[in-house]
């Protein structure tokens, strides 16, 4: 059986490649068992989307143009939601050292969101139920949460395990790439690639050393293992 | 628990290679299920159109599958009268109705099917030509709004083959678009989103520069490099007036068509200053690789066909016809009918002279302009069939609704791939046992056709398909089998046919007629009207609008949720005294709507924009009661390639003195608590 090395998973967000097209919000919902709320919670600021799209104007019209910039999870390696959680919901897991939220111990303070700069974290405020047959979509693969319980990306961690399961069973390494988060999958433009960063040769070590790449407020010092490659205008930038 | 489901996975699930049918594309989609359910749908790795990515429409897809407000039997509907209660068929009597249909006089029978799927299409009209009834037409918002008739005459007029092009995006570096929203709606969005990624940033070459054409930017315009904010109707003044001046710069004769329109002129006509134009032809006029697209709003109006061909021969100019990045024709036959013959067909069943109507993957009740009069031409129908798996407008309209399986449940395929970088057919299988009492419409015809004493030489839907694709058993495929039941598996296995190596066909070199046609200068909107676009987002041509997934999915310009906004240039807003969220009321000669505001930073100040795909009356419980529907407000006319004319439509904006506010994703306060 091969030895198996900790893997540092990370992800990069090329905004220049990315359209802002949002197929990875559905992409995410979908595997993710993520409920729909309706419209008058999404105008309250109460969707649940893992993934989004920040979208902002810049300039003044006719050279005005919206930039796109998805932002989820950042899996802070110091992260601001774990020490702020009484119950201890909020934790690194011990495998893949990302930050994950244990919803069965989670008592709904919301206090990790609040202290969340990224506002990557979302609420459930209610059960929101699925009509039948519709539950039938549900991923068995990940846990169904319920009113007062506190959520956010996981970097899809079954989709992690189930690749390293795999790759145990066949007594083999896992190859750059075989691990895709369902934005990652998705993602039309290619904008999103995902991967060990404690290789330097995987795809995403080599692009996260590019020359475009930040942090999201990086002078936080949280350490996120998401990077950012800055998008390239034709004229400057 | 001690170890949650994320890390406690027992069971393994299965895959189902199939296509998708959300719009024409003909994505290839794997689909995960378990236990009999599918779970997740994932880009098919090997499929040349998508090359294993996938769109928002298509990933949500298993919320029409499961969607609770199917159609879940054959039914007699009764047109909704009070009268004739609607009560359940059984398939047997479905049949026989179908077969009665069948009979009436063939010239009095006609088909109106929907862009997908192609197999239904190819046996309708084996079907129609044995009865010796007209073919069937093939109608959809999407292919309208996309104005695909109108490319298809421009490259039967200039190339002598009527075929969709096939633009090599990926490895073009200076491109012009003119109104084609590729990375959202257009020929085949994941084909062209996947090319506009590695355009930026896969080309070791240098970084690709885009250049929009559009009065309203849209989400290509929004990641263009330079967005030229357009008049609407002066794309083709402009594109001639650059193809002179590229001709020129290139040391080229100037052919004669290009000399209808000067530099000025287009300046004047278009509200684009001559020095930008200027220098935008010398950018493209110089550029190692450029091209030119075209499609959308810069089809859909009456310089429309004027257009498509000056931007077809603007590539040919800088000879990239069958260059690397440059353009190339599909091989597949496309059928789309343009909206004149729907408009026959309406003239046809208001004179009485349609006695059965059939209507397979189309609402023609929601996705045609209302001015056309379909509504009231229906009433003249004395028998309407609808083969739809939901309660839409038409269906709900329809004598009888005969519920096909709903896509996921469905054999068929896709021949007619827009966006295939080679030749290739696109298989469909169910991915799960149908959830309820529906049947193949292929199967309802060959049954009904059989009853009648008018059997086609096919067995079952199956069998049509296997007999349907044996010619590729042995056309140089990727994989090749010598009898059809191997071939089959394959075909399922690998979810469809294609080539092992990319090659499309090149235009030939174009002979350029003397004209491209006669040019009519756009209207100037009147003192208080504006012109009127309308758009498709990520609910496409409004049949997405039942999939809650979709309905919360932000629009990706505005973030906007579950609802019809109107947009409106923030100056203009002011000038009438509109704030956010205001309801107006927006008037047409053919009708009027409402909608919010959504004051949009990114439009010309005499161009509102709605876009489609809401305001529907029937569709389920997330689509109905649910924004407006712009084709409501839609004139009838068309360009000269039958297309629709809705550009240089202009529309009056009244305030209605209420407001409902949006439900938009871009204010983290959310809207309900700022008023």
């Amino acid at each position: 059986m091969a030895e198996e090395r900790p893997a540092k998973w990370g992800l990069v967000v090329d905004l220049d490649r990315c359209t802002g097209c949002n197929a990875c919000i559905a992409a995410c919902s979908m595997e993710n068992n993520v409920p729909f709320v309706g419209e008058d919670e999404v105008a309250y600021g109460r969707a649940l989307y893992w993934i989004r799209t920040q979208r902002y104007w810049e300039g003044e019209y006719p050279a005005v143009t919206p930039t796109f910039q998805p932002v989820m999870c950042q899996q802070c390696g110091n992260a601001p939601c774990e020490p702020v959680c009484p119950v201890y919901a909020s934790v690194h897991s011990e495998e893949e050292q990302i930050n994950l939220a244990v919803y069965n111990r989670c008592v709904g303070t919301r206090y990790c969101a609040n202290n969340c700069p990224y506002f990557a974290r979302v609420f459930n405020w209610f059960d929101y139920e699925l009509p039948e047959p519709m539950r039938s979509y549900l991923n068995p693969d990940v846990t169904v949460r319920r009113r007062g319980v506190m959520e956010k990306c996981t970097f899809c961690v079954q989709r992690i395990v189930r690749g390293r399961q795999k790759a145990r069973a066949e007594g083999r390494e896992l190859r750059d790439g075989e691990i895709q988060p369902a934005c990652v999958q998705a993602c039309p433009a290619e904008a999103l690639v995902f991967g060990d960063l404690s290789d330097p040769e995987s795809r995403v070590s080599q692009l996260a050393r590019s020359q475009r790449r930040y942090h999201l407020l990086e002078e936080l010092g949280t350490l996120p293992r998401v990077t950012y490659l800055k998008g390239v205008g034709n004229h400057g930038g | 628990y001690t170890q949650m489901p994320e890390y406690n996975q027992t069971g393994e699930s299965t895959y189902y290679a199939s296509t998708c049918r959300e719009c024409p594309a003909g994505c290839g989609i794997l689909v995960r299920t378990r236990e009999g359910r599918a779970l997740t749908i994932e880009g098919n790795p090997n499929h040349p159109v998508n090359r294993g990515r996938l769109c928002a429409r298509g990933l949500t897809a298993q919320q029409g599958l499961y969607n609770p407000d199917r159609v879940r039997g054959p039914r007699f509907q009764g047109r909704g009268k009070p009268t004739s209660p609607p009560r359940d068929l059984t398939w047997e009597e479905a049949v026989q109705v179908v077969g009665s249909a069948l009979q009436k006089p063939p010239e009095r029978i006609a088909f109106l099917l929907g862009l997908v799927p192609d197999h239904l299409f190819d046996l309708v009209s084996e079907l129609t030509q044995a009865l010796g009834a007209p073919p069937p037409l093939r109608y959809g918002a999407l292919a309208a709004l996309d104005g695909r008739t109108t490319l298809l005459e421009a490259t039967r007029r200039l190339f002598d083959t009527p075929a969709l092009p096939y633009f090599d995006l990926a490895q073009a570096e200076v491109t012009l678009a003119f109104g084609a929203d590729f990375l959202q709606a257009w020929l085949s969005p994941v084909t062209y989103t996947r090319a506009y990624g590695n355009m930026r940033q896969g080309n070791p070459r240098r970084r690709g520069e885009l250049i929009v054409f559009e009065p309203r930017q849209s989400l290509t315009a929004g990641n263009a490099d330079r967005w030229v904010p357009i008049a609407p109707g002066s794309e083709a003044h402009v594109a001639l007036a650059l193809g002179g001046r590229v001709a020129e710069l290139r040391g080229l004769p100037v052919p004669e068509a290009f000399r209808a329109v000067s530099l000025e002129e287009a300046a004047r006509v278009s509200g684009i200053p001559a020095a930008q134009l200027e220098d935008l032809a010398v950018t493209f006029a110089t550029a190692e690789r450029p091209l030119a697209l075209v499609g959308g709003s810069a089809l859909t109006q009456p310089n429309g066909l004027v257009t498509a061909q000056a931007v077809l021969a603007l590539n040919a100019l800088v000879n990239n016809l069958g260059q690397p990045g440059g353009v190339f024709l599909t091989p597949a036959e496309a059928t789309p009918a343009p909206l004149t013959a729907v408009s026959d067909l309406v003239r046809r069943m208001q004179a009485g002279e349609i006695e059965v109507l059939f209507i397979h993957g189309v609402n023609p009740l929601f996705e045609l302009p209302a001015a056309l009069g379909f509504a009231a031409a229906l009433e003249n129908v004395p028998l309407v069939i609808s083969f739809a798996p939901f309660p839409d407008e038409t269906a709900l309209q329809s004598d009888y609704i005969f519920p096909d399986h709903s896509a996921l449940e469905s054999f068929g395929y896709q021949r007619s791939l827009a966006g295939a970088d080679r030749p290739a057919w696109s298989a469909s299988q169910p991915v799960v046992v149908p959830l309820y009492n529906t049947r193949a419409t292929v199967d309802v015809l060959l049954a009904a056709a059989q009853a009648i004493g008018r059997a086609l030489p096919y067995r079952d839907e199956v069998d049509f398909i296997q007999q349907k694709i044996l010619p590729l058993l042995n056309a140089g495929g990727f994989y090749t089998a010598p009898e059809i039941l191997t071939f089959w598996s394959r075909w399922l296995q690998y979810g469809g046919w294609w080539t092992p190596a990319a090659g499309l066909p090149a235009p030939r070199s174009p002979r350029l007629p003397a004209s491209f046609g006669t040019l009519t200068p756009p209207p100037a909107p009147a003192e208080g009207q504006f012109y009127l676009l309308t758009y498709t987002n990520h609910l496409g041509d409004g049949s997405g609008a039942n999939r809650p997934w979709l309905q919360e999915l932000p629009d990706a310009m505005t973030t906007v949720t579950w609802n019809t906004w109107v947009e409106i240039h923030p100056t203009t807003a002011e000038h009438l005294g509109l704030k956010d969220d205001d309801v107006v009321r927006i008037t047409t000669p053919y009708g009027a709507v409402e909608a919010s505001v959504y004051r949009y930073p990114a439009i010309r100040p005499d161009t509102i924009a709605i876009p489609f795909g809401q305001g529907h009356t029937a569709l389920g419980r997330w689509a109905e009661g649910r924004g407006c529907n712009p084709a409501q407000i839609l004139p009838a006319a068309t360009n000269p390639a039958g297309d629709p004319a809705f550009i240089g439509t202009t529309a009056t904006l009244m305030p209605t003195g209420r407001r409902r506010p949006l439900a938009r994703v871009e204010s983290k306060d959310g809207v309900y608590g700022e008023h």
